[in-house]
């Protein structure tokens, strides 16, 4: 998972499905959303800390491999040194609005390919989003393996 | 289970809550930490009806095995649930206006084809400020590593 700094994260394919019935503003908000999901991974694959910190909430709440971490771990482990690189293959991205509030549910396939012969696993997720002032800030996520 | 818990609750600033009006934010958490509760407790009696009020209709379960329930498979999950006991360790609850992150650990003890079993996870859980009463919109739970 997400536990390691240097990554390399490859997002393939999002299949996008929206719940919100009106399908324009709640769409809008939605693609939004999505577009702030991609810019956390490509934000990860370049150890860009500086985007992260702008979409991570400060109180964030992630849990990870079983492990809770806090915003501040997260950004130090995109640029702890070291790290083994991995590919992230984006699945599916299901977003539900709200008002203020935006949940996001998906799954993902990860491979680690630092030690070898790579070891594919696969994820399902969910993100939770809040509008402060304007902006969507990440506020809680957290991930599942998903047993074969 | 125990009686009571030491509750974390911190109050995220930067985003007016409506239902400050009515109710301060430890009282918002200590309502969510009582619910969490009886989500916990539903399972030991195996009675879904508590979890009627608790859960939105939208509700999303991830399983720690990666599973995704909805509202209603989740209810039914409880009625067969193989857990006997669940302890709930301290949880935190971190308030954003209208919406709360609820994160903690629990144990649980119970039979699983006719094995007993222990285990100690972790879930995140999202709440909703919602015609009144915070529901829960999602909740992540998977094996704790620590």
């Amino acid at each position: 998972m997400k536990t390691t700094g240097c990554l390399l994260m490859l997002v393939c394919a999002v299949f996008i499905r929206v719940r919100a019935q009106d399908g324009g503003q709640r769409g809008g908000t939605a693609a939004a959303i999505l577009g702030l999901e991609h810019t956390r991974y490509n934000a990860e694959s370049r150890g860009d800390r500086r985007a992260l910190d702008q979409i991570f909430d400060d109180a964030l709440v992630l849990v990870e491999d079983g492990l809770l971490a806090t915003k501040g771990e997260c950004l130090a482990r995109v640029q702890s040194a070291g790290a083994r690189p991995r590919q992230i293959v984006a699945e599916t991205a299901t977003v539900r609005i709200f008002g203020g509030t935006a949940i996001v549910v998906g799954t993902y396939r990860e491979i680690d390919i630092g030690d070898g012969k790579p070891i594919p696993k696969r994820y399902r997720f969910i993100d939770t989003w809040v509008n402060k002032k304007g902006s969507w800030m990440l506020v809680g996520a957290g991930a599942a393996p998903i047993s074969k | 289970m125990r009686s009571l818990l030491s509750i974390a609750l911190l109050v995220c600033a930067g985003m007016p809550a409506s239902y400050a009006q009515q109710d301060s934010d430890s009282d918002a958490g200590s309502k969510i930490v009582a619910m969490e509760h009886v989500w916990a407790q539903a399972y030991t009696v195996k009675d879904p009806r508590a979890l009627a009020r608790i859960l939105d209709d939208s509700f999303i379960c991830v399983a720690s095995d990666g599973r995704q329930l909805n509202k209603a498979q989740v209810m039914a999950d409880v009625k067969t649930s193989a857990v006997l006991q669940v302890l709930t360790e301290p949880m935190v609850v971190h308030l954003h206006g209208d919406t709360a992150i609820v994160s903690g650990t629990f144990r649980t003890k119970g039979m699983e084809h006719g094995k007993p079993f222990a285990r100690r996870e972790r879930f995140v859980d999202t709440w909703l400020y919602k015609n009144g009463t915070w529901v829960s919109l999602t909740t992540m739970v998977t094996l704790a590593a620590d």
